[in-house]
């Protein structure tokens, strides 16, 4: 069971933790609003009614400890501001996911240590704008959605000695014949920055990248096979 | 027999296809406020009033040639015409006699001529006396010859101007509304002349003061004192007249200050309304509007981005702590209530609009405002943002075309989160865009030469671009996921989804916009 942490049974909150509701995760869901907490509860949750301001309550929920994630979701900027500090004070590898509802707190977050940042609003008004100005594109990402059994975004490693290792990407060919669309990779040596494929760059492929690629699952997994040969 | 006649010919001008074109056409010249061709006719009729009383003044000391009689005579007979073209246009008489007529017929009961031409009189001398129809007529009356004594009425000629400002109707407007204080205030006024210039007539009227002949010219002074303008022609003389005069002037400064007050105070709090109308007017006359409700952070997102790429929209919000973000970044705006029918009204169905957003985050709202616009245009696009999971339901019930639910998408974005960011990435950058990657979508037009080739053969490596998808437009509405780039074959009408660099998503698109010349 992976240990995750859920400050703030906000609306965002309340669909994480749904979309969490699986024996893979343990969530703790802590909100400083006693309403909130006894909500999370009739639902099924295991909510706790304390604050995060102290760090004692940190280290008791396992932060510095085992938990792996924490997600900052409550309604207040300087909160999610506040608790992102303290706890990437405590554990230097915690994986702290953020929600501002200000832009300009957006800095602020990345310099309190949070490692990303998600903005409902940004979100929503994104959709919004597709709706209007590229109706076709959003009739796509929902069909994507939509037939999310049969298509997905998925990561795949390139394993060490695989027959992609040292190769450079304007060599090769490799959606010909996958029938998988390549959108991008994280190149273990240039840090952790997400790079389009689109960006024209020609990328010397090593072991240990990682592609993210669109696709049929039976696609991604034929491609995976292939990857050892 | 005349009653028969005058209701038959009303049916006649109901079914007449070119009176009423006619009349519309008048009507768009004269009064329509959002036609096109009123502001040119405005802007002639204001230049013929300042042309004739320009040679008004002009005449005082110069007598003018002969064929100037001819401009003048012009004038007035363009202002006779736009008269007469009010007059028709101001009620359509025809319409309230056929209503009475059918309204008789269905009692049994045979219609009345002196009815009939109660409502014809009643309506037309209604309009004659409307005080824009006096303005009107007093510009063209010193034209008659026995009246030309009245030349000095030309003046009114000037009143004309004031027709074509809307916002002297509506300072006129904001000054009704301080009815009371203006009225107590002139009461006060007239009583404090009164008063003083009785008591200055009875102390110094009697021959003490050689300036003062009349009661009149009493009530000359009074005014000139109240006023503060005190320009000293006619001075107190009498101890008892100097007394009344230092309370005359603390008066009279009391009574202006408070008048002032009055009327800024209630500009002030207009100045809202004021602007709110001009807004109107402006959005009035662009086509395909968007309509925002709600200007928190997703509507201001989401306004940042139309204005990005170029779209027309209007913001309405009730707070004017949003607001001042509209204005800062000089949007449309209107500060007003969405729960309140004129507001949707307003905005919405008396202009033209493409598609309307409901982005507040109080979901009774903006079922309300959806409700409110579907029950009239139902196939006006209506995209509403949905605050809680209970209610999306409610809202595709309600008929809206897009339901947004903002935090279910960020939930399931955050959670990719947990296995390894990159896919994170990937999906955040491509749902909210903070890249200057893109995801757009290009139609193939009829008469491209990319109809007939395959992905491989237009060169789409050039691009850098990646081909997601190909929608086909058509009945069959086929939706084909990463089409091969050596078999598929392009067809007319096709939409490509894909993702790039915006600068090679533009390459792309000039380079079929170049196709087609």
């Amino acid at each position: 069971m992976r240990k995750i942490v859920l400050f703030g049974y906000t609306k965002t909150g309340r669909e994480i933790a749904k979309l969490l509701l699986t024996d893979e995760y343990e969530v703790t869901i802590i909100d400083e609003n006693p309403m909130q907490v006894a909500l999370a509860n009739e639902e099924g949750f295991f909510g706790r009614h304390t604050t995060l301001k102290d760090d004692k309550v940190l280290i008791e929920v396992g932060i510095g400890s085992e938990a792996e994630v924490l997600f900052c979701v409550s309604d207040d900027d300087s909160l999610n501001l506040f608790v992102t500090l303290s706890a990437r004070n405590l554990d230097k590898n915690l994986k702290i996911l953020t929600k501002i509802l200000k832009k300009e707190d957006e800095k602020k977050m990345i310099l309190a240590g949070a490692n990303r940042i998600i903005s409902p609003y940004d979100v929503g008004a994104a959709k919004a704008f597709r709706i209007i100005q590229k109706p076709k594109v959003s009739k796509v990402l929902n069909q994507l959605s939509a037939l999310k059994n049969r298509i997905s975004i998925s990561e795949i490693e390139i394993p060490k000695g695989s027959v992609l290792d040292g190769v450079k990407l304007n060599d090769i060919d490799i959606s010909k014949d996958t029938n998988l669309i390549f959108l991008g990779m994280l190149d273990k040596d240039l840090g952790e920055k997400f790079i389009f494929f689109a960006k024209g760059i020609n990328h010397k492929l090593d072991s240990g990248d990682i592609l993210v690629v669109l696709g049929s699952r039976k696609d991604i997994r034929a491609f995976e096979a292939k990857l050892w040969i | 027999m005349l009653a028969r006649w005058i209701v038959s010919f009303s049916y006649f001008l109901e079914s007449s296809k070119r009176y009423k074109r006619v009349k519309t056409s008048i009507y768009n010249l004269l009064e329509n406020p959002r036609s096109k061709t009123k502001p040119f006719f405005d802007f002639f009729i204001i230049f013929l009033v300042v042309l004739t009383v320009s040679i008004l003044i002009y005449d005082v000391k110069n007598r003018l040639p002969y064929h100037f009689e001819v401009i003048e005579n012009i004038a007035v007979s363009v202002f006779i015409f736009e008269w007469l073209g009010r007059f028709w246009i101001s009620d359509n008489l025809r319409l309230r006699i056929i209503r009475y007529y059918e309204r008789k017929l269905e009692l049994g009961e045979k219609p009345k001529l002196f009815t009939i031409l109660k409502i014809i009189t009643l309506q037309k001398i209604q309009y004659t006396f409307s005080p824009m129809s006096i303005i009107d007529l007093l510009a063209i009356l010193p034209a008659y010859r026995s009246f030309r004594i009245l030349r000095i009425f030309l003046i009114f000629r000037l009143f004309k101007m004031f027709r074509y400002t809307k916002s002297l109707n509506s300072f006129l407007k904001i000054l009704k509304d301080k009815k009371f204080e203006l009225n107590f205030l002139l009461i006060l006024g007239i009583f404090a002349v009164l008063l003083s210039s009785t008591i200055m007539y009875v102390f110094e009227g009697g021959g003490e003061n050689p300036k003062i002949h009349s009661f009149l010219d009493t009530i000359y002074w009074s005014v000139i004192t109240i006023a503060t303008v005190g320009y000293g022609d006619i001075t107190p003389v009498t101890i008892a007249g100097r007394v009344i005069t230092v309370f005359l002037v603390g008066g009279g400064f009391l009574i202006l200050v408070l008048s002032t007050s009055v009327v800024t105070n209630a500009l002030s709090e207009k100045i809202s309304v004021l602007r709110d109308e001009k807004v109107l007017s402006q959005i009035g006359k662009l086509s395909n509007l968007i309509v925002i409700f709600g200007f928190g952070r997703m509507g201001q997102v989401l306004a940042a981005q139309l204005k990005k790429s170029h779209k027309k929209f209007i913001v309405v919000d009730i707070s004017g702590e949003n607001l001042e973000k509209a204005k800062e970044n000089d949007y449309y705006y209107m500060h007003a209530d969405a729960s309140n029918y004129d507001t949707i009204d307003a905005v919405v169905f008396k202009n033209d609009v493409k598609k309307v957003v409901l982005t507040t985050n109080n979901d009774a709202l903006n079922l309300s405002i959806l409700l409110t616009i579907k029950a009239r245009h139902k196939d006006l696009a209506v995209i509403a943002r949905a605050n809680s999971y209970e209610n999306i339901k409610k809202f595709h019930i309600a008929k809206a075309d897009h339901v947004i639910f903002p935090y279910q998408t960020v939930a399931e974005v955050a959670v990719e989160y947990i296995g390894n960011s990159v896919r994170f990435d990937a999906i955040d950058n491509i749902l909210v865009q903070k890249d200057t990657i893109t995801i757009d979508e290009i139609l193939i037009p009829k008469g491209s030469s990319y109809i007939g080739k395959s992905i491989d053969e237009i060169g789409i490596n050039r691009f850098n671009l990646t081909i997601i998808s190909v929608l086909k437009e058509d009945a069959r509405n086929e939706f084909v996921f990463n089409p091969d780039h050596y078999t598929y074959k392009f067809e007319e009408n096709d939409s490509l989804v894909l993702i790039g660099e915006e600068k090679d998503i533009y390459k792309i698109k000039d380079d079929i916009s170049r196709q087609m010349i």
